[in-house]
């Protein structure tokens, strides 16, 4: 089916081969003998999603099983590299790219990529974006929602959204799955995922808004995973604490919903009414297909959960389903 | 049209009366910033309190007038739950708190209700109190944090409280009082407020369901202000986490999704979208109106919003403006 996906998580290679020897990659290694948990620092474990490690030939078989034509590519976020010295965050990254552009090099017309970024070093991460685009041929980057605590609103950043503006980068936003925001509070009931990553996007969404990000980068391109969280229906709120306090009105002249608009979302929002809400709340210009693969067990699969919505009509659907990202990445689709 | 207030708080006047001339209030004090803001003190923490909190139960009815609201639902100013001093202290100023409201339902029956508030840091010490306000003074209910020094309230040592809850017929109302779960990552922009309430309200839900408080006591009546947070928005994605949960105890046999009916939501979503949005989820049978009188974000001019909305129904407008909480608080 005609169809672009922008949220489909994958390791790489040199990663794989290298663990599989039993070496560190980056200070991670395997810590049990199936192989299933990844030890990536102190007090973080991940697991592995088999269909992680798939071949590009792989992939694609299983692309064609689910009807999705072209699949945009990125690191899984909890092997990300913010974490390490500036000089590893930089091989991480540079490695990571080199892997991913020969991964999706291999099936050129079902596989794009996004760039890892080593972003603890604001010089380096456009360095790297800049090579990555325009000598691997990357779309952009996919990037956490936080940096080693910072939120994007920092300053220090403005150069790199300046930057990426420039290039016509994609930034794709996605936040840990598992080790963010709501171990704060707690660890129970999956509540990190199920409710941490939303949060986690609402408030990077808040963050790129408030901080004057969009304002300032108009032509930037910007996605946020799993719909941006809820920050579509917390939007109401978010415009009350801009109209009464003015420590919200720092860097925007205008209400954040103004502004909601100038971002694109995917559709991993798991409800109907949800993705109508978003939809009718950002505009249809503003959606796009994403998947998180391989996480997320769509039922029958990603663009056939979206075909089957009567409350989304045919052209709403084209637009999501490749329309939209076409015009965003400059890929084009056959079907 | 009538219509009543389920999110309306009180700055009690005897903290402002004892606070007087720099006293204290059973330790908690007051203090002036360089604008003339009054700020309480409550342990190292400062609040700041809007011209309104201090205003005479008369002041508020005028106010009450001019809005059109016919009834606050009275709750204590959240800021003085007081949960983390010494439990001593929090068991005198809800008692002071409580009693005050109870002076002012006494007063003016058809214009006030009550909803308490307790010390939960001490969970003996919070059924005490919430039987005293419920079987002796007339409350409908209290008004209860979505965590207790750190704790959520699906942990064992409070069962008890939801059981004498479900008993005595409370009303229990979930508002935040200190940091919330946003706090630990920025303090810009109103944040900590403008998304950590909502994200606060959604874990109290999971964690009620999920850790089988729900199950537990089916009787149970529960609100959660701020239109329950992203609760409603979110529930696809909660009941995907519920089917991921290994089989423990207190796992609930049914999602999520099929408790939303189980709990009440305030109106205070801000736009009418989001408002049909959550009407259409959990039912207009679910919803009541709220304000967050008298602070910052509450509603501008509640009552005309909610009956200017093109697409709520006239019906839908008078259970969510009276009717349900006529029914729910026996008012």
């Amino acid at each position: 089916m005609r169809s672009i996906d922008i949220h489909a998580h994958t390791f790489t290679p040199t990663m794989l081969r290298t663990l599989e020897a039993g070496q560190e990659w980056y200070g991670m290694r395997y810590t049990n003998e199936e192989k299933s948990n990844i030890f990536v620092r102190e007090g973080k474990i991940v697991n592995i999603h088999p269909k992680c490690k798939y071949t590009p030939e792989e992939r694609v078989a299983d692309m064609d099983q689910l009807g999705t034509e072209v699949q945009l590519v990125s690191l899984h976020t909890p092997v990300f590299g913010y974490h390490l010295s500036t000089a590893d965050g930089i091989a991480h990254a540079q490695e990571v790219n080199n892997d991913i552009a020969a991964f999706v090099g291999e099936s050129p017309k079902r596989l794009a990529g996004m760039a890892a970024l080593p972003m603890q070093d604001v010089d380096a991460a456009i360095a790297e974006l800049g090579r990555a685009v325009n000598t691997l041929g990357l779309k952009g980057a996919e990037l956490d929602t936080v940096v080693n605590g910072k939120t994007w609103d920092e300053p220090e950043f403005l150069p790199f959204f300046k930057a990426a503006e420039s290039m016509g980068a994609t930034l794709f936003y996605h936040p840990q799955p598992q080790h963010n925001l709501m171990l704060e509070r707690t660890n129970k009931y999956a509540l990190p995922n199920c409710l941490g990553v939303p949060v986690e996007d609402t408030l990077l969404v808040a963050a790129l808004i408030y901080g004057g990000v969009m304002e300032n980068c108009p032509d930037l391109k910007v996605c946020v995973a799993h719909g941006g969280g809820p920050a579509c229906f917390g939007m109401g709120r978010l415009d009350r604490g801009w109209k009464v306090r003015s420590e919200a009105r720092v860097n925007i002249t205008r209400p954040p919903s103004y502004y909601q608009s100038r971002i694109y979302y995917d559709i991993v929002v798991m409800s109907e009414r949800s993705l109508r809400f978003l939809i009718d709340q950002v505009g249809i210009e503003r959606v796009v297909l994403g998947s998180d693969y391989p996480f997320v067990p769509w039922d029958p699969s990603p663009t056939g959960w979206l075909q089957g919505l009567e409350s989304i009509t045919q052209e709403e659907k084209d637009m999501i389903l490749w329309k939209n990202l076409e015009n965003l990445l400059g890929i084009e689709t056959t079907g | 049209m009538r219509s009543i207030d389920i999110h309306a708080h009180l700055t009690p006047q005897c903290f402002w009366k004892s606070t007087e001339s720099g006293g204290d209030w059973h330790s908690l004090r007051r203090e002036q910033d360089d604008r003339g803001r009054e700020i309480a003190i409550v342990g190292d923490r400062r609040g700041g309190l809007p011209p309104k909190a201090r205003w005479t139960p008369e002041e508020r009815m005028a106010d009450m007038d001019s809005l059109g609201v016919d009834v606050h639902v009275l709750s204590p100013y959240s800021g003085f739950y007081n949960y983390s001093l010494d439990a001593s202290v929090a068991v005198a100023t809800s008692r002071d708190s409580n009693n005050e409201i109870a002076e002012m339902v006494k007063a003016w029956p058809n214009r006030f209700a009550g909803l308490g508030t307790l010390p939960m840091q001490d969970v003996n010490a919070a059924v005490a109190e919430l039987e005293r306000i419920m079987t002796t003074m007339g409350f409908k209910g209290a008004m209860i944090d979505d965590k207790v020094n750190g704790k959520l309230l699906d942990e064992p040592e409070f069962l008890p409280f939801w059981k004498a809850a479900e008993q005595m017929g409370a009303l229990i109302l979930f508002h935040q009082g200190d940091d919330t779960l946003v706090d630990y990552r920025t303090k810009r922009y109103h944040l900590p407020n403008s998304v950590g309430n909502l994200a606060d309200r959604t874990i109290t839900f999971c964690s009620l369901v999920m850790g089988g408080v729900m199950d537990a006591c089916p009787d149970l009546k529960i609100c959660l202000s701020h239109g329950g947070g992203y609760t409603c928005y979110n529930i696809g994605r909660i009941d995907r986490g519920w089917r991921g949960l290994p089989e423990a105890p207190t796992k609930p046999s049914l999602p999520p999704s099929e408790y939303l009916r189980r709990f009440h939501y305030d109106c205070i979503v801000y736009t009418e979208e989001a408002l049909r949005f959550l009407i259409d989820t959990v039912g207009a049978d679910r919803v009541l109106f709220g304000t967050d009188w008298p602070y910052d974000m509450e509603f501008d001019w509640p009552v005309s919003w909610i009956l200017s909305l093109d697409s709520i129904t006239q019906e839908e407008k008078d259970l969510i403006l009276w009717k349900n909480l006529e029914t729910l608080l026996d008012l």
